[in-house]
């Protein structure tokens, strides 16, 4: 009996031996996985960016670029994001609403900006949104919703201009699931607290927003497709609670009053 | 990992063929079964259900090739469920999963390697007890007599 339990431990270690020499092999790189799935997102990325560039109107207003940009880049610096890695578009649209498309590509309604009572607002939403991109959450997301063969064929030029009109319609209406969301908060805590800005603000948008009587209502996108707004309040004050209170604004306020004065244009 | 040891009695030549088959049997349906690691199990266990009552030759080959089957089915399910995962859900192709893969490769490759070996020298009438399966055979299957 005792030769059998050994005979038996040594198979099985055996095979979980195998399985872990194995693992030390970076595989994703030998079968050059990662390069596919970089190139597909890549492609994807402009795809749907260009269904925006299309439809809406940029904002090329320098002052406003400029200042999102400092926000952006002061968010990456802190956390070492790859700036590069982030290409931020303002669009101008009532709509609340601020998104993330494939290949880091950052959409942020003119709407959210004017709608932000503070910077510290905004910078949480977009601190959100990027925290998407890093996670990997809207490759997963469309995975999950259209399938990787859709996907791929949209690449290739097989997909169709209504097929990616309507997925890039998804992803600027649509929010991703529970988790994936929350994971989200969290890590814009994160990046907020780590780039010394306030996260308070960003959960007292979220009350404010969730708030039925607020005059935007109607162009109230990024709430509308983010439920349980009180709950996602809550639980960023609960985790932003120990967080260090050395705060500071990233622009000034001039610099704020003024980007908010040129998108009323 | 594969001894060749004398069985208690010399098996004739029908008993040899239907202890061959019954590795053969798990041959047949790993190909059959590919998708669905299951499948084999399936096979191996009717074919073993069948012989139950057959000569200890018989038996006792037929309860190696299903116990031999039972270990790989844990190892290819958990592989199958990891691949459906990736392809359906927003589980992504990671290093570990391809080791996971080559490993379970390996060692169903191994599997089927002893597999036919053993099916031929059964069917010459060469008892063959595998590296544990064989000392577990031992302890499940008794001789009558």
């Amino acid at each position: 009996m005792k030769k059998i339990i050994i005979q038996g431990a040594i198979t099985i270690l055996l095979f979980f031996g195998t399985w872990f020499a194995l693992t030390q092999i970076d595989w994703v790189e030998v079968f050059k996985v990662q390069k596919v799935t970089d190139k597909t997102e890549q492609k994807l990325g402009e795809l749907f960016w260009g269904v925006f560039k299309k439809t809406e109107k940029e904002n090329k207003n320098i002052h406003a670029v400029n200042s999102i940009d400092s926000i952006v880049t002061h968010i990456c610096r802190s956390n070492k994001i790859d700036r590069e890695t982030i290409k931020v578009h303002v669009l101008n649209k009532d709509e609340i609403n601020a998104f993330a498309l494939p290949n880091g590509h950052l959409i942020i309604y003119s709407g959210l900006i004017h709608n932000s009572d503070n910077q510290e607002e905004l910078t949480g939403v977009i601190c959100h949104e990027i925290a998407h991109i890093e996670l990997n959450h809207v490759m997963k997301k469309l995975i999950k919703e259209i399938g990787l063969s859709v996907l791929i064929s949209m690449t290739t030029g097989n997909g169709g201009a209504e097929i990616i009109k309507e997925t890039a319609k998804m992803l600027s209406s649509s929010a991703f699931d529970r988790n994936l969301e929350k994971e989200a908060d969290i890590k814009a805590v994160d990046y907020l607290t780590t780039a010394k800005v306030n996260p308070e603000p960003f959960a007292n948008f979220l009350y404010k927003l969730s708030d039925k009587e607020h005059e935007a209502t109607k162009f109230l996108t990024w709430i509308s497709t983010h439920p349980d707004s009180k709950e996602r309040a809550e639980y960023i004050i609960e985790y932003s609670k120990d967080k260090l209170t050395d705060y500071k604004p990233i622009l000034t306020n001039e610099t704020w009053e003024k980007l908010k004065e040129e998108l009323k244009d | 990992m594969i001894q060749i040891k004398k069985f208690r009695y010399e098996p004739g030549e029908h008993e040899a063929e239907t202890a061959s088959s019954s590795y053969l049997m798990s041959l047949i349906a790993i190909i059959v079964g590919l998708p669905l690691p299951i499948v084999n199990l399936i096979a191996t266990l009717i074919f073993y259900l069948g012989n139950r009552k057959s000569t200890y030759f018989v038996r006792w080959h037929c309860t190696q090739a299903l116990l031999s089957q039972l270990s790989m089915l844990f190892i290819n399910s958990y592989g199958f469920w990891w691949t459906v995962s990736i392809i359906f859900t927003d589980e992504t192709i990671t290093s570990n999963y391809i080791a996971y893969i080559i490993a379970a490769i390996i060692f169903n490759l191994t599997e089927f390697i002893s597999t036919i070996y053993t099916a031929i020298q059964t069917r010459k009438g060469i008892h063959v007890e595998w590296w544990f399966y064989g000392t577990l055979t031992n302890i499940i299957c008794k001789s009558k007599s």
